[in-house]
């Protein structure tokens, strides 16, 4: 039921955006407000500014909703949060409207509350509070501005999610290359390895609790396991296998793998918690780049096992595989998105490579990248953007993303090159 | 009860193997000198120059071993079987333009197809481990023999 109201919603405001942006929703983010008074209310009201500034910044970066530039004369009172006037929105332009205040509380910390209105309807599209530390208002902002974000376009927002990505500083071979992660707008960005081996593939957990990686630690790739939050670690295995390509179950509890067995490289999946692997392939050749459905029951995968690169989807359990992609050239590195309707791969053909999307039975296909260095596709939790990896001449990586609509691709800044994204689901 | 046994296997390897040095020293004067290697580095050098280089090249995206890098790897697994005390890995690299794990892959694949055939050639597989740098570093499309210790 949900499915069906709101892209109907989304088709309202579409059709009575302008002709000239039909893709955007302008929204108007007046100034949050606050209930508290004097000093308090002071404070309050600046926290509210800040709130307010990181939402439009969090709204710009998407292709759907349009911010107007938040005007600190816009200022409303407590009560007009849940009764806004409409008519100054309205000649100026937007279809959307967010309010909403920030409340000082005895502990210290903040009572933030969000509301999102359909202006020409008049009327409350979705609303939501947080009880936060002081200190956490950003988080609170990233909140609400995914409630705006889902209200208008009905997919979950990518604001409240983290990017792990490979860091690399110098060149060539004393190239040091750490596992970094970072809130999606940039912020909050650290360090989890010390960059005294090579490190691969970060993978978060499904709400970013752990991360999987690859490391040359012991000489030879193999999968770990490290919680972002304490910085502990544990090979995933306990084999002295080469084993890579991690990827987590959408439920968190299995990792799939690809690990060498002699010089075949076959798909396995591993309890996240560590024991014996399970064997899923038995293909000679190259078996690689396991991805889950996002309802856990089947596994998309690259195989070589037919002279070239190509998807293939399994059952979860190794059982009915198939051949999915037929186009031309070599299609690798497969990620299933967070709707289930589509697989992102790296396509490698004469023009390079490329990022595009099928849909999992392997139609529709359709390149949203020009390349020609482009590779490892991971979605965002809107399903409505891929984060990957761009090679450009000399050899240096960038983080960049598109959308599904393959307009052009934007860089994602990093302190460094970054190679290898990989975009959280949205966290608890 | 098991490690006994094995203990007296060993020994029993061990003095027949010295029953067979008089044998061997009374052909002594005929035998040509090996220059006594010391050090890594020393042990590095002869191997590379003894074997020809230590690299095995692959065609692009092939893990089989063509002819020139099956006599190249006649030449390694000569050296290693006059030198048992020598621990080799081999090092398999991808090519640049596969995707990443792809070529992890492939670099491990060729690095196992070359430790096969060393062993083939009688190397004891005790004496060569293998890993993949992918298309992590430069160096692609090959196999290289590093001798660890």
């Amino acid at each position: 039921m949900k499915r069906k109201f709101l892209p109907l919603l989304l088709l309202g405001f579409a059709g009575a955006a302008h002709a000239q942006l039909p893709a955007a929703t302008v929204i108007a983010i007046p100034p949050l407000t606050s209930p508290d008074s004097g000093d308090k209310g002071n404070q309050m009201l600046a926290v509210g500014w800040q709130v307010t500034q990181a939402i439009e910044s969090d709204l710009r970066q998407t292709t759907e909703v349009m911010p107007l530039k938040p005007n600190r004369d816009d200022y409303y009172s407590y009560p007009e949060v849940t009764a806004p006037g409409f008519a100054k929105w309205r000649s100026a332009g937007a279809k959307a409207l967010v309010t909403g205040f920030v409340q000082g509380r005895p502990d210290g910390r903040l009572t933030i509350g969000c509301y999102v209105y359909d202006v020409d309807k008049g009327r409350e599209l979705a609303r939501k509070g947080f009880i936060i530390g002081a200190n956490d208002w950003r988080r609170a902002a990233h909140k609400c501005s995914g409630v705006a974000y889902t209200a208008i376009t009905g997919a979950p927002g990518t604001f409240d999610t983290r990017i792990a990505y490979v860091a690399q500083s110098g060149t060539g071979e004393g190239r040091m290359r750490r596992i970094a992660v970072m809130d999606s707008d940039g912020m909050n960005h650290r360090y989890l390895t010390a960059g005294d081996a090579i490190v691969l593939s970060p993978r978060f957990a499904p709400k970013g609790t752990q991360l999987a990686y690859v490391s040359f630690s012991g000489g030879r790739p193999s999968v770990r396991v490290i919680d972002p939050t304490s910085g502990q670690e544990r090979p995933l295995m306990p084999l002295d296998a080469i084993s890579f390509a991690p990827r987590y179950s959408p439920d968190g509890s299995k990792i799939a793998v690809s690990m060498m067995l002699g010089a075949n490289s076959d798909i396995y999946v591993a309890a996240a918690a560590g024991g014996p692997p399970q064997r899923l392939t038995t293909s000679p050749g190259v078996d690689t780049d396991p991805s889950f459905s996002p309802d856990g029951s089947r596994i998309v995968f690259e195989s070589d096992r037919g002279g070239t690169q190509q998807l293939y989807v399994m059952n979860a359990d190794g059982t009915g595989q198939r051949r999915i992609s037929f186009g031309g050239g070599w299609y690798a590195a497969p990620a299933w998105s967070p709707d289930g309707q589509w697989i992102a791969f790296t396509r490698r053909g004469q023009d390079g490579r490329r990022i595009g999307i099928m849909k999992t039975d392997g139609t529709g296909e359709k390149l949203l990248t020009s390349g020609p260095g482009d590779e490892g596709p991971s979605w965002a939790a809107s399903g409505r953007e891929i984060l990957f990896q761009r090679t450009g001449g000399g050899g240096r990586t960038g983080l960049y993303r598109v959308g599904l609509d393959g307009g052009e691709p934007r860089q994602v800044a990093t302190p460094q090159d970054g190679s290898d994204p990989d975009w959280s689901g949205v966290m608890d | 009860m098991r490690k006994t046994a094995i203990m007296l296997a060993l020994l029993l390897g061990a003095s027949a193997a010295q029953a067979q040095l008089p044998g061997l020293r009374r052909r002594g004067p005929a035998q040509p000198t090996q220059p006594v290697l010391q050090g890594i580095d020393a042990l590095r050098t002869d191997f590379a120059a003894q074997a020809g280089g230590t690299m095995v090249y692959y065609g692009a995206g092939s893990v089989i071993l063509g002819a020139p890098a099956k006599a190249a790897l006649g030449l390694q697994a000569a050296w290693l079987r006059r030198h048992p005390e020598v621990v080799v890995r081999i090092e398999g690299y991808g090519d640049s333009l596969e995707t990443r794990d792809h070529a992890l892959a492939v670099g491990a694949a060729r690095a196992e197809e070359a430790r096969n055939y060393l062993l083939l050639l009688g190397v004891p597989a005790a004496q060569v481990s293998t890993t993949s740098w992918g298309k992590e570093r430069s160096g692609l499309g090959r196999a290289v023999t590093v001798l660890v210790r």
